[in-house]
């Protein structure tokens, strides 16, 4: 199944290219930077550590589609860079955190969706703690999504490990 | 000099600590996301976009602190993950790619950069500052993915 998926002239293209891989990680990366700087931002601001002397609707609505496109980049590059490599990524435990993650951060989203992050009043009724809880919690996730995106590194599946003690 | 030749990268807790170097790429991560996260605010802003309802000089000194904070996370990681192999970062092309755009980004943004944002009427010449500004920081993104593949 999941050689047939990765065996797909686009996936098989990604992972044989010297170049194309490379340039969608940079990009993935690249995307993290326009979108995770400005996710802190706005959490802070929620939090009123930063961007004190913005009103919360101005920090949230004017990054709102700087950050979309950030997560479009790397939601797009993360799909592609998985896609190719499917069979590798899909027995690691921490591919499969990530996926859990992301799903949370997109139920964060919807959850608070009209409460804090579109939510006019906040400028005049101040931050409720529910949208300063909100916040502590997209940040906890996010940083747990790039941790479980580094990790997928470290993981080796036994059967290697026990396939290099033999070639020693 | 002689405790520098005589440092072994396989005594460094980088190499021994299953954690020590995955926990210094998240923070590298972090770093320049918040790092150039908050520049690019201060640039959409140069090019007449993003947070329109302030200034970019007002942009700029509300990201400041969080500029150089995310700075003192990369240039904290940075040099420790540069400690669990020099020289095998050395004669990497792309890292030193890399450490001379950074050189050149990090002068850019607290001179050029910061002079214009805090102009009275950045206009045209903003915008230029403001997509050179954003090219610097990007090619540092593909510069360190690309140490790993040159």
């Amino acid at each position: 199944m999941f050689d047939w998926l990765q065996g797909m002239a686009i996936a098989t293209a990604i992972r044989e290219s010297a170049l194309v891989y490379p340039i969608l990680l940079s990009l993935h990366l690249t995307g993290m930077a326009l979108f995770g700087g400005m996710i802190l931002m706005t959490d802070l601001r929620l939090l009123g550590i930063a961007m004190t002397k913005r009103s919360v609707s101005d920090v949230v609505g004017g990054l709102r589609p700087w950050k979309h496109l950030g997560l479009t980049m790397v939601v797009i590059c993360g799909a592609l860079l998985a896609w190719s490599k499917i069979a590798l990524y899909w027995p690691n435990p921490y591919f499969k955190l990530k996926l859990i993650l992301l799903t949370l951060v997109t139920i964060h989203a919807l959850v608070f969706r009209n409460s804090v992050y579109r939510n006019p009043e906040l400028d005049r009724t101040g931050i409720p703690g529910s949208a300063k809880f909100a916040a502590v919690l997209s940040l906890v996730l996010w940083i747990g999504l790039v941790s479980a995106g580094r990790w997928i590194g470290y993981w080796e599946p036994e059967k290697e490990k026990t396939t290099a003690v033999q070639i020693r | 000099m002689a405790l520098f030749l005589a440092y072994d990268p396989a005594t460094n807790p980088l190499n021994t600590n299953e954690w020590a170097f995955p926990v210094c790429e998240v923070m590298h991560i972090v770093g320049f996301a918040t790092l150039i996260g908050t520049i690019t605010m201060v640039d959409l802003r140069l090019l007449g976009v993003g947070i329109k309802k302030a200034s970019a000089a007002e942009l700029l000194r509300d990201t400041a602190p969080w500029t150089l904070f995310g700075l003192a996370l990369v240039l904290i990681s940075g040099p420790l993950i540069f400690s669990s192999d020099p020289n095998l970062y050395l004669a990497n092309p792309s890292f030193r790619f890399k450490i001379t755009t950074l050189v050149i980004a990090i002068i850019y943004n607290y001179t050029i950069h910061r002079k214009v944002a805090r102009s009275q009427d950045p206009g045209g010449f903003g915008k230029l500052v403001a997509i050179v500004s954003m090219a610097l920081w990007a090619s540092l993104v593909f510069a360190g993915i690309f140490i790993a593949f040159v």
